[in-house]
């Protein structure tokens, strides 16, 4: 039954239902093709000896404000009240935020690896790729700079592999938009030139190629924000592999309907 | 490495050594570290995004072209040399 959607008729897959504003409710098969594609995420974040969090689905406006969140992004952002109306929230737009917050004013020992999984909201323009609320699972790398772009490589690595173990056509490149918005042309080019994000894409369920996960160096500057730092007192280096799972969920479809994608997902070996 | 740190190495290809002073006289006038034909120009902070508009706008004066932002790529922008065979004097 078609509950939500005023749209469900432009997508080629009767069981995803996209309402105009960007809120996606799943059949059953659907659903259980996005818990199984998690849970090989998060396993293979496991065996790659990431720390598991959970954090909450809002966050707060300082954390947002000290990423220049604002600066970056302002139209994306979604603000919730909170039950007290002391605080301001909004909804998360990423789940890495929380661990730069988490490890605020410290020092690490050595490379650390974060994963978490949480929903996260973007008010951009609804379509078949650009969900309001959508579910990401992230693994953060924190540590000297040679950890932090070994684990980003690694990563870029893994998951093409089981892209292409899935049998899921994608490609990864470097993407072209940047992981922050640069306020300048010179800062645009040095973050284009450094191939500071990649992305691997893969074409989604109206046939447009869709970015499925993203590969991120962040340089020092969450580290510096929050003030991480390492042992010789300087900010540590930071970056992030993010998997969109309602994208890699269409893409799979797309190419091999759902119940073939799952039977490969769940087949599929731990990459380690 | 094929060269020492100055740029003083004299087998150089001519388009090589005037980049390679351009960048360690101009571009990092002040700085102690200079770099050398081969180094990873973009590691180590060493150029920021005022640098790297000073640099292309260098290049196109000496290649007497614009270079269009698709083409600011790490494959043509690693080191000096790569720089020098990629945007030839014209």
């Amino acid at each position: 039954m078609n509950i939500l959607n005023s749209r469900a008729s432009t997508l080629p897959h009767p069981d995803f239902y996209i309402s105009d504003d960007g809120l996606l409710s799943l059949g059953a098969a659907e659903t259980t093709l996005i818990h199984a594609l998690d849970s090989k995420f998060r396993e293979m974040a496991l065996a790659a000896g990431a720390e598991e969090r959970q954090f909450p689905t809002v966050i707060a406006e300082e954390i947002l404000d000290r990423s220049e969140y604002f600066q970056s992004f302002p139209q994306f952002a979604s603000a919730v009240d909170s039950p007290s109306k002391k605080g301001k929230y909004f909804l998360s737009p990423a789940v890495c935020y929380h661990c730069y917050q988490l490890l605020k004013n410290s020092v690490l020992a050595g490379g650390t690896l974060l994963s978490c999984q949480g929903r996260c909201f973007r008010a951009e323009s609804a379509d078949d790729s650009h969900l309001w609320e959508f579910t990401m699972r992230e693994i953060v790398f924190l540590g000297d700079e040679g950890f932090v772009r070994t684990q980003c490589d690694a990563w870029k690595q893994k998951i093409a592999l089981w892209a292409a173990q899935l049998g899921l056509t994608a490609n990864l490149a470097p993407a072209k938009d940047p992981f922050f918005v640069a306020e300048t042309r010179g800062k645009k080019l040095l973050q284009q030139i450094k191939e500071l994000k990649f992305e691997l894409t893969a074409p989604g369920l109206l046939g447009r190629d869709v970015p499925v996960a993203s590969f991120n160096l962040h340089e020092r500057f969450f580290t510096s924000r929050f003030e991480v730092t390492l042992a010789d007192g300087e900010p540590a280096y930071s970056g992030c592999a993010a998997f969109g799972i309602e994208r890699w969920c269409m893409a799979l479809i797309a190419q091999h309907g759902v119940n073939e994608a799952l039977r490969r997902v769940e087949e599929s070996d731990d990459l380690r | 490495m094929g060269s020492d740190a100055t740029g003083a190495n004299t087998h150089l290809n001519p388009a090589v050594e005037i980049l390679l002073k351009f960048v360690n006289e101009d571009l990092l006038a002040g700085s102690q570290e200079k770099v050398a034909p081969d180094t990873a120009l973009f590691d180590e902070g060493r150029i920021d995004s005022l640098k790297i508009l000073r640099l292309i706008a260098f290049l196109e004066v000496r290649s007497g072209q614009k270079i269009p932002d698709e083409l600011i790529v790490m494959d043509r922008f690693r080191t000096i040399e790569t720089i020098a065979k990629n945007f030839p004097e014209r």
